[in-house]
């Protein structure tokens, strides 16, 4: 049996290390269709946590009950369950998101997002740490949608949330608000993070090998 | 432990690895780069005759904006800068002759760095770019400013009867046929550099004479636009333009000398430059005609510059005695 | 044999449960959702005919009218839903007209999926209030690229020709399908 993580760990996880959207690339459709402004990117996200995090805990809850040969479509009726119900209340409270939103919310059901923790993490875990995967994951991927909203809503239209924040002589760039710049701006998004981590990861290798020399110079040095 | 140290060593490369182009050649890629900016002076010339002497500002803008990027990023990637081998001024060059007259300075500016940075840098630098970078700047402008990427200015010699519109687009949308010789001179509304047929021919030619240019791709795209024009004309004459429209009007012959014949994105066997320029026309053809938009030029050659590494691969010489 | 009786077992009491969840949520939000959608038309019928106070829905051929009456409740004129194709996808409009389906009160779309910066200008106020009091006689006409002359002629918006034009052909295609029912005494 492997090392249990910590619950902190289990949440923290999907934030970055696991990013459904940059380290995953999970749920891809969403995530360029409809992240022409903010507040679409988060209603996206806050809508898929929402389905994750209930449909994660469920799974992990009857997991044992479940023959194995029928857990997808039994995954399957269970988000779709949870997709029906946040699309029905959102029509109902929030109907311009709704609207604005379009097909996108119906369309969770096949996100692979949550197909691929309730596989992956809930099929094999107790409910308090599916919850906090799902907590973690809906996080990272409302934080990467954020972004990604706010870089296009801000280039597209010059504001973020609605605030303007570029002066009016800023010629907006309509291909920001277009599926070309969804494209651009993942592509540019996901090529900055793989830096980061190529560079976090060659300054760990880096210090491996600084530190395998140092013990070697100094056991020669005894040796000697 | 010891294997961390071969991993570190083994990642100083053993082969050099370039990619194309690695054409033998009389020239340099330096010499090559400044003698097509050479060869477009005619075509800057007659830019300034038809459009005034402001488009050599917009075009000096699109070429500093061009060179700026490619130093930046060039710093930034730790890589040698090269910004005098004349390519990423091609790049701003070319860009600045395929967007309409006084153009926004600021738009031209941010298209020609996003056509550095993103059309050939991001890509691995010169030789390494799949799209063309000049087709790629002005795509992303015509996509991000749609509105001012299609107004035009009259040329300085207009006649009464000549609209601002391109001829392209008077024919799209009112269905009028520019006459020929204002199209060959280039008394005609366009973008910058690509009004005046004869200018843009008198640089190709001069491409072709001291083969930089391989004269085959223009060639291949003349040939094959006339021919698909020329089926449409006689099916109903009055529906669709005469073939020598299509070869003279928008951007085609610019495209075609300039833009297609570029060494990194077309192909590099002959039988694979006859099918480019083959395909390049029948996409254009088929745009002008059908399409939404009046012109086709930038996104055939874009498309088709995807398809290069295919037409390499099937076009590839076998070597003798290599099985099948 | 144990097992797939078991499966069926598992599945079925899943979709049981799901469907009576479902059940529950969807009676709860479908007044809310019906009241939305009636808000949203009402809106969209007053917001074309200023004056109107009440109206009443006329199911026709070619689509729904809703015939507005001002507060005495005397007849002022039709607000019509119509749609048509537009550069990329469906255009739909609210139209107002008076009770001749001559002169057009003033317009609102409803839905559009126009290319956004471009197509998507023809929600701005400035191309629709061309359509106030507009003459629709004989037909609404568009012009480019010159301020309009005739009473019946809007100008269409610049690098978004299509898109005007189609906004155009769709209220003429209508008010002629309304018109050849007002003459059969329908409206």
């Amino acid at each position: 049996m492997k090392k249990q993580i910590s619950y902190w760990k289990e949440f923290s996880k999907g934030l970055w290390e696991i990013n459904p959207t940059f380290k995953q690339v999970l749920g891809m459709c969403p995530t360029l269709a409809v992240t022409v402004s903010a507040i679409n990117g988060v209603a996206m996200a806050l809508a898929t946590t929402f389905v994750l995090i209930f449909s994660s805990m469920l799974i992990s809850t009857i997991r044992k009950l479940v023959p194995s040969q029928v857990r997808i479509a039994a995954y399957i009726v269970i988000i779709a369950t949870f997709v029906t119900i946040a699309d029905f209340v959102m029509k109902a409270k929030f109907p311009e998101l709704s609207k604005a939103l379009g097909p996108f919310v119906p369309l969770i059901v096949v996100n692979c997002v949550i197909l691929g923790r309730a596989e992956a993490f809930a099929s094999k875990n107790n409910p308090l740490r599916s919850l906090l995967d799902a907590l973690g994951n809906g996080t990272g991927f409302l934080i990467a949608l954020t972004l990604m909203g706010s870089i296009r809503e801000l280039l597209g239209n010059r504001t973020i949330f609605g605030y303007q924040l570029l002066p009016e002589s800023f010629q907006p760039l309509l291909i920001m608000i277009l599926p070309a710049g969804a494209f651009i701006t993942l592509g540019l998004m996901m090529g900055l993070a793989n830096i980061y981590m190529n560079k976090k990861k060659k300054s760990e290798i880096d210090s491996v090998i600084s530190k395998y020399k140092e013990s070697k110079a100094t056991f020669e040095e005894s040796k000697a | 432990m010891s294997n961390l140290e071969n991993q570190s060593v083994n990642l100083i490369p053993k082969l050099e690895l370039s990619s194309s182009p690695h054409i033998h050649s009389r020239y340099t890629t330096q010499q090559v780069m400044w003698l097509v900016n050479l060869s477009l002076v005619p075509v800057i010339i007659s830019a300034v005759i038809f459009f005034g002497l402001y488009q050599l500002i917009v075009i000096g803008v699109s070429c500093a904006s061009a060179i700026i990027s490619e130093a930046i990023v060039k710093k930034i990637r730790g890589a040698e800068i090269t910004i005098y081998d004349g390519s990423a001024f091609l790049t701003g060059l070319l860009l600045g002759l395929i967007i309409p007259p006084n153009f926004s300075l600021t738009a031209t500016a941010i298209g020609s760095a996003f056509a550095i940075i993103i059309g050939k840098e991001l890509f691995g630098g010169l030789g390494y770019n799949i799209f063309n970078p000049a087709l790629i700047g002005r795509a992303f402008l015509q996509a991000a400013y749609p509105v001012a990427m299609t107004t035009w200015s009259k040329p300085n010699f207009a006649v009464d009867t000549v609209t601002s519109a391109t001829p392209l687009a008077a024919f799209k949308f009112d269905k009028i046929v520019t006459e020929i010789k204002p199209l060959i001179i280039g008394n005609v509304g366009g973008s910058i550099g690509e009004t005046s047929a004869l200018a843009i021919i008198i640089g190709g030619i001069f491409l072709i004479g001291i083969k930089i240019v391989n004269w085959r791709i223009p060639l291949s795209m003349i040939l094959s636009l006339l021919f698909f024009s020329s089926i449409f004309w006689f099916i109903d004459p009055l529906k669709y333009p005469n073939p020598l429209f299509h070869l003279f009007s928008g951007g085609f012959l610019l495209g075609a000398f300039f833009m297609a014949t570029d060494w990194v994105t077309s192909p590099y066997t002959s039988t694979g430059m006859w099918i480019y320029g083959l395909l390049i026309s029948l996409i254009i053809v088929v745009i002008r005609l059908f399409g939404g938009l009046p012109e086709g030029v930038m996104y055939s050659i874009l498309i088709m510059n995807a398809f290069v590494p295919l037409i390499n691969k099937f076009t590839h010489p076998k070597i003798f005695g290599e099985g099948k | 044999m144990n097992n797939s009786i078991k499966m069926i077992i598992v599945l079925t009491s899943i979709a049981l449960v799901s469907g009576v969840v479902l059940s529950g949520v969807s009676n709860w939000a479908a007044p809310h959702i019906e009241s939305n959608r009636i808000a949203e038309t009402e809106a969209a019928i007053y917001l074309v005919h200023n004056n109107a106070r009440s109206y009443k829905k006329i199911e026709t051929e070619f689509g729904k009218v809703y015939k507005v009456y001002d507060e005495e409740g005397i007849p002022i004129g039709y607000s019509i839903v119509s749609e048509g194709n537009g550069f990329q996808g469906k255009i739909r409009l609210m139209i107002g007209v008076d009770t001749a389906l001559t002169k057009i009160t003033a317009i609102e779309i409803l839905e559009q999926v126009e290319t956004p910066g471009l197509g998507s200008r023809i929600t701005e106020d400035e191309f629709k209030n061309q359509f106030r009091n507009l003459s629709a006689q004989p037909s609404v006409n568009w012009v480019k690229g010159k301020t309009p002359e005739k009473p019946n002629e809007i100008e269409a918006i610049t690098g978004a020709t299509i898109s005007s034009k189609s906004v155009c052909a769709i209220i003429n295609d209508v008010l002629q399908k309304a018109r050849i029912e007002k003459q059969s005494n329908k409206l």
